[in-house]
C-alpha cells in the first residue's frame, strides 16, 4: 500500500493528530517550557579538561555570590553518585577523576540563569591532567591508561557458526573492506532539560522529557536514597528524543537542586552545553571479509567491530550486541566468525539512537554485497535474492524467530519505485552538464524490534471509565513526535466505534499510569496494540452489564459507539447497526462507585533461544536512491529515497509514513553530512553551525513510501513499530549510488565531498573543452 | 500570564524603557537594552510558544514577526524592538487558525512540533511579503528553519497545499512552478 492521502485519505486514517492543534498555535506545553512560582535556575559544571586527576574542588566564592541558593557537588549526593540504564558508572558529580570534557563537576542553582552562569566561574577547581585516549586504537593498546577499574573494554561479543577459515580458501571470490561510521548527534530541537518541584508532601515532581518514566524513577530515586513511590516523573511531551533522552541528563541536577533549595528548579541546557553533555551515536569501524562461490552465493563472513563507546557505559553493551546481530542481514551465510568489542575513551559519551548499532553494520554488510556482486559481474540487487533467508530460517544468530517473509516482500516491493526505472542507466550521464553525474544504489535490511533476549522487556496498559465519563487509556509511554497518542486513538476506536472525545488517553505519567516498559526499540505500537486486545473483553463485559442493569436492555443488543452506549440492530457476525443511544459514558460513570481498572501485563514477544540480544520479532526495508554528484565540488545531491517497508498492518497512515520519512532524512545526514568531530578529547563541534544537519533545501521532495502489511500466515503479532526501520539502510543505498555515478567507492561515513571531486585534468576538460579538444588534438598529430 | 518575573540581575541591570507592541498589546519593560527578545519573551513574560534550540541563528526555532519581517529573537536585543510590533506564534491564531497553521494540521507537517511555530511564523513572513508567494518562495522562506523530525516530507506537503490553495482562490497562476514541483517528484 503507497502511503499517501489519495489512496488512504479517509479523514479517519489521514486525521488530524490529537497533539496537533495546540503545537500549531504555540499553546502546547514542552516540559521545557514550564514555569513555577519563585522557580530557581540550574546550571552545571563541565570539566575543563577530558582526562585529569580532580585535586580540590572549591565552591565558597560561587556560594557567596549574591542570588545564589545552592551550590551542590559529590559530597551531596545522598544516594548512588552513578547513572546508566544498563550499567550505572558515570558519576553524577565526579570526586576524583574526570573522564570526558562533559563530566560534571558540580551544579548550582541561582534566581535567574545568568546568576547561576556568573557563579559557575566563580567554582575552582583544581586538576592535575592526564594523557588522553582519543580513540578506541589507543584504548586498546597495552600502554594506555585505564579508564574503568575493567579496563578500557566496556563489553566484547562473539559468535562463531561453521569454519570459516577452511572456507575462505574455497571462496571464487572475497572482498575486504574496513567501513568507519560518524559520531553523529541527535540533535533534538528541544535540548534537554526540565523542571523540578519539591512538594509539600515532601515528594519530587519531575518534569522532564526521556523514553521511560518508570526507569527513570528508578535511577532517581537510586541517587536520591528515597523510595521511588516519593518521586513523580512527568516524561510527556519531547521536542524530539531519538533515543538520545532515554538516558538520564539533567534530571540528578535538578532533582538535587530542588530537594536541597525547597524551590522549584528549571534546567534548559543551551546546545553547546547539549554537543558537550549529550549522547551520540557510536563512531564504529567495522572490518568485514565476505567470500561467496562463483554462483554468488554467500559463503563465509568475517566481522570485527570496534564501538568508540566514550566515557561511560550507559547502553554501549547492548548497542554492540545488536551491532553484532545485525551484521549479518536477511542472508543465509553458513561460515560466520564476529567479534565486537566497545571500548572506552576519553571521548563523549556514546549511547542509545535511533537504530541501535544497526545502522554503522548495515552500511557495511551491504557495501560487501555490492562490491562482491561487481567482482562477480552480478546485479546486486540479484545477488541478494540469492542469498536472502527463506520465511522459516532461524534468526541472524540461529535463534528461533517469527516466521518472516518481510525481506523478500521489499525485495520485490521496492522495483515498484518509479526510480528504479533508473537503476540501469549506468553511464551517470544527467543530461545537464557533464560534471554532474547521476547513480541509484539499492540497500535491503532487516531489523529487529523490542530490547532482545536478556533484558527485560516489560508491557502493559490499563483502561477504565474515568469520573469525567471519559474511557481512560493509560500508557507508561511517551510521545517525543512519534505520533503515539493517534496511534492509541485510533486502535481505541477501532475497538470501541466511539468518537475522540469519549477518549482520555494518559501517557508519561508515572502517577497515572502502569509500567508498560521503554518507549523505546521500534516497540510501542506492538506493545500498546497487545494491551489493548488483553483488556479489552474484560472491560467490555463490565460496561455492558452495568449498562444493562441501568437500562434493561439485555448485554446482547449493546454496543459502545459515540458518545455512550448503544442498542444494535443484529446483522449477524461481528458487524452490528447502532440504533440508538441509550445511556452516555458520562451517565454511566456517575452511577454508582468507582468503576474498574482493567490492566495488563506481559512480556514484550521473545526468542525462546537464550542468545543474549537476540531479537524475535523483525521488520524489513528496501530502500532505492537517486543521487547527482558534482564533480566539480564533490558535493551530493540526493536525488530521490524511495522505501519499501515490510512492518505489518498499518495502524496509524501518516504516522508510518512520517517516521520512515524523518528516520530516512537523519540516515541522509548521517550519510552525507553529520558528524560531531573531535580532537583530543574536546568537541571541536560546538553548535549548529558547524554541526550540519540536512535543511529542507537537502532532502527529496517527495519519498514513496509502500507497505507491506502482509504477514505469514499464523503470525497473529499485529503491527510492528517503525521507529527505526527508516534509518537503516540510507547509507548503503546512497553510497551505492555514488559509485555508480563516479567510480568511487567510499568505505567512511559521511562521504567526503573532497575524495568525489574529479581529476584536475578532467576538470579542465569539462571547463575549457576546447582547449582540452585542441590538446587533444595535437596528440593524435 | 503577562507578568514580568522579577529578577534581581534584571533590576541590576535595567536602565533602558522599552516600548513596543506585543500580538496587538502595547507593552512598556525595564529590562537592559541588549536583552534578547527570546529571553523577554520566554522568561520574563513566559509566552512560551517562541521556542529556543542552538540561540545563533542557525536553527528558526525562535522566529517572530518584527513588523511583518521573520527575525530570529535569540539574534534581537530590546533596543532593536522599541517602537516595533512584534508578533508571536501566539498573536498568529488571535482570530481563529490562519490557513498555514490549517495546512500544517492537515498534512502533518510536524512530529514533535519544536520546530513548528518557527515554520509557521517564516512562512507568515513570506505571505505577508507577497501575494500568494508560490511553492519555491515558500520554500526559500524555511532556508533558516531546521526540523529534525519529518524529514521535510510533511512540510513540502504544507508547501504544495499552500501554494495551491492560493492558485485555487486565482489571484495568482503558480501552475507553472506547481508543474515544476510536480515533475521533480515524478
Ligand atoms: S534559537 Fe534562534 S535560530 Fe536557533
Ligand atoms: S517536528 Fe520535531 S523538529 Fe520539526
Amino acid at each position: 500500500m503507497l502511503l499517501d492521502r489519495n489512496r488512504n485519505g479517509s479523514e479517519k486514517q489521514w486525521r488530524v493528530r490529537r497533539d496537533g492543534k495546540d503545537k500549531v498555535t504555540g499553546g502546547h506545553a514542552f516540559l521545557t517550557d514550564m514555569g513555577f512560582p519563585r522557580m530557581l535556575y540550574g546550571r552545571v559544571l563541565r570539566s575543563h579538561y577530558p582526562h585529569a586527576i580532580i585535586r580540590s574542588i572549591d565552591l565558597s566564592a560561587a556560594e557567596k555570590l549574591p542570588g545564589v541558593a545552592a551550590v551542590l557537588f559529590h559530597k551531596d549526593v545522598p544516594g548512588l553518585n552513578a547513572f546508566g540504564i544498563a550499567d550505572p558508572n558515570q558519576p553524577v558529580f565526579c570526586d576524583s577523576l574526570v573522564r570526558y570534557e562533559g563530566d560534571a563537576l558540580a551544579a548550582v542553582a541561582a534566581e535567574t540563569s545568568e546568576i547561576a552562569e556568573e557563579a559557575l566561574q566563580l567554582i575552582k577547581v583544581e586538576y592535575d591532567c592526564l594523557p588522553v585516549v582519543d580513540s578506541p586504537e589507543k584504548a586498546l593498546s597495552p600502554q594506555a591508561p585505564q579508564l574503568h577499574p575493567e579496563g578500557n573494554i566496556l563489553h566484547e561479543t562473539e559468535y562463531v557458526r561453521g569454519e570459516i577459515e577452511a572456507v575462505f580458501a574455497d571462496c571464487a571470490m572475497i572482498v575486504e573492506t574496513t567501513y568507519e561510521t560518524p559520531r553523529q548527534m541527535h540533535t533534538y530541537l528541544e535540548t534537554e532539560g526540565g523542571v523540578f518541584v519539591p512538594e509539600d508532601s515532601g515528594s519530587l515532581t519531575v518534569y522532564a522529557p526521556t523514553q521511560h518514566g518508570y526507569k527513570d524513577r528508578m535511577q532517581l530515586a537510586r541517587i536520591l536514597a528515597v523510595p521511588e513511590e516519593a518521586i513523580r516523573i512527568i516524561s510527556s511531551p519531547a521536542g524530539g528524543s531519538f533515543g538520545g533522552k532515554d538516558e538520564l541528563n539533567v534530571q540528578p541536577y535538578g532533582a538535587l537542586l530542588a530537594l536541597r533549595c525547597g524551590r522549584p528548579v528549571k534546567i534548559h541546557y543551551s546546545r553547546s552545553e547539549s554537543v558537550k553533555a549529550g549522547l551520540k551515536r557510536h563512531p564504529m569501524t567495522v572490518m568485514m571479509k565476505t567470500g561467496a562461490d562463483a554462483d554468488g552465493k554467500l559463503l563465509a563472513h568475517q566481522v570485527d567491530i570496534v564501538s568508540d563507546t566514550g566515557a561511560y557505559a550507559t547502553l554501549g553493551g547492548p548497542v554492540l550486541n545488536f551491532a553484532t546481530e545485525h551484521c549479518l542481514g536477511p542472508y543465509r551465510i553458513p561460515h560466520v566468525h564476529i567479534k565486537g568489542k566497545a571500548v572506552y575513551t576519553n571521548n563523549g559519551v556514546s549511547g542509545e539512537f535511533r537504530g541501535f548499532g544497526g545502522n554503522q553494520v548495515i552500511f557495511a554488510l551491504e557495501g560487501q554485497l555490492d562490491r562482491l556482486a561487481e567482482k562477480l559481474q552480478l546485479d546486486p540487487w540479484e545477488l541478494r535474492r540469492i542469498n536472502v533467508r527463506e520465511p522459516d530460517d532461524p534468526g541472524p544468530l540461529g535463534q528461533r524467530i517469527v516466521p518472516t517473509d518481510g525481506p523478500r516482500q521489499v525485495w520485490e516491493g521496492i522495483q515498484r519505485s518509479p526510480l528504479w526505472k533508473k537503476r540501469k542507466r549506468s553511464d551517470g550521464t544527467t543530461g545537464k552538464v557533464p560534471w554532474i553525474k547521476a547513480g541509484t544504489g539499492v540497500a535491503l535490511a532487516m531489523h529487529g524490534s523490542g530490547l532482545g533476549y536478556g533484558i527485560p522487556d516489560p508491557g502493559g496498559g490499563s483502561l477504565r471509565l474515568n469520573e469525567n465519563g471519559k474511557i481512560e487509556a493509560a500508557f507508561g509511554h511517551e510521545e517525543f513526535g512519534q505520533g503515539l497518542l493517534t496511534t492509541i486513538e485510533i486502535l481505541l476506536q477501532d475497538h470501541f466505534h466511539c468518537a475522540a472525545e469519549d477518549l482520555e488517553i494518559v501517557i508519561g505519567d508515572t502517577d497515572r499510569v502502569p509500567p508498560s516498559g521503554s518507549s523505546t526499540a521500534s516497540r510501542t505500537t506492538n506493545s500498546v496494540w497487545q494491551a489493548l486486545n488483553n483488556v479489552r473483553e474484560p472491560f467490555l463485559a463490565a460496561v455492558y452489564r452495568k449498562a444493562a442493569k441501568l437500562t434493561g436492555i439485555p448485554e446482547i443488543r449493546l454496543q459502545t459507539g459515540p458518545g455512550g452506549i448503544w442498542t444494535t440492530a443484529d446483522c449477524g457476525g461481528d458487524k452490528k447497526n447502532l440504533l440508538k443511544r441509550v445511556i452516555t459514558y458520562k451517565q454511566l460513570a456517575d452511577q454508582g462507585a468507582n468503576e474498574p481498572v482493567f490492566s495488563t501485563k506481559f512480556h514484550y514477544p521473545l526468542t525462546p533461544d537464550p542468545i543474549i540480544g537476540a531479537h524475535y520479532l523483525y521488520t524489513s526495508i528496501a530502500v532505492i536512491a537517486a543521487v547527482e554528484v558534482n564533480l566539480l565540488t564533490g558535493m551530493v545531491k540526493i536525488a530521490g529515497l524511495d522505501h519499501c517497508v515490510a512492518a505489518g498492518p498499518v495502524i496509524n497512515p501518516p504516522g508510518y509514513l512520517g517516521q520512515i520519512e524523518g528516520g530516512s532524512v537523519m540516515a541522509l545526514g548521517f550519510t552525507t553530512m553529520e558528524n560531531a568531530v573531535m580532537q583530543e578529547g574536546y568537541y571541536t563541534t560546538k553548535n549548529l553551525d558547524t554541526y550540519l544537519v540536512p535543511t529542507i533545501f537537502d532532502v527529496p521532495e517527495f519519498q514513496q513510501v509502500d507497505a507491506v502489511e502482509e504477514l505469514i500466515s499464523g503470525d497473529d503479532f499485529g503491527p510492528r513499530g517503525v521507529g527505526e526501520i527508516g534509518t537503516v539502510a540510507i547509507a548503503p543505498a546512497i553510497v551505492s549510488a555514488i559509485r555508480q555515478a563516479t567510480g568511487k567507492w567510499l568505505t567512511a561515513l559521511p562521504v567526503s565531498p573532497e575524495q568525489l571531486v574529479a581529476a584536475d585534468a578532467v576538470i579542465s576538460s569539462y571547463l575549457q573543452p576546447e582547449e582540452a579538444d585542441r590538446k587533444e588534438k595535437g596528440r593524435d598529430n | 500570564m503577562n507578568r514580568p518575573e522579577k529578577s534581581p540581575l534584571l533590576e541590576k541591570t535595567a536602565d533602558f524603557s522599552l516600548n513596543f507592541s506585543l500580538n496587538g498589546s502595547q507593552l512598556y519593560l525595564q529590562v537592559p537594552p541588549t536583552r534578547r527578545l527570546v529571553d523577554i519573551l520566554r522568561r520574563d513574560l513566559r509566552l512560551t510558544g517562541t521556542k529556543i534550540s542552538c540561540e545563533i541563528g542557525r536553527c528558526g526555532a525562535c522566529m517572530v514577526l518584527i513588523d511583518g519581517k521573520a527575525f530570529n529573537s535569540c539574534l534581537t536585543m530590546a533596543y532593536q524592538c522599541q517602537g516595533k510590533q512584534v508578533t508571536t506564534i501566539e498573536g498568529i491564531s488571535k482570530d481563529g487558525l490562519d490557513v498555514i497553521q490549517q495546512a500544517f494540521l492537515k498534512e502533518g507537517g510536524f512530529q514533535c512540533g519544536y520546530c513548528t511555530p518557527g515554520m509557521i511564523i517564516s512562512l507568515k513572513a513570506a505571505c505577508l511579503a507577497r501575494v500568494s508567494p508560490d511553492f519555491s518562495e515558500l520554500k526559500e522562506a524555511l532556508t533558516g528553519n531546521l526540523c529534525r523530525c519529518t524529514g521535510y516530507g510533511g512540510i513540502h506537503r504544507v508547501l504544495r497545499r499552500l501554494s495551491s490553495d492560493q492558485n485555487e482562490s486565482g489571484r495568482r497562476a503558480v501552475g507553472k512552478d506547481r508543474d515544476a514541483d510536480s515533475s521533480a517528484e515524478r
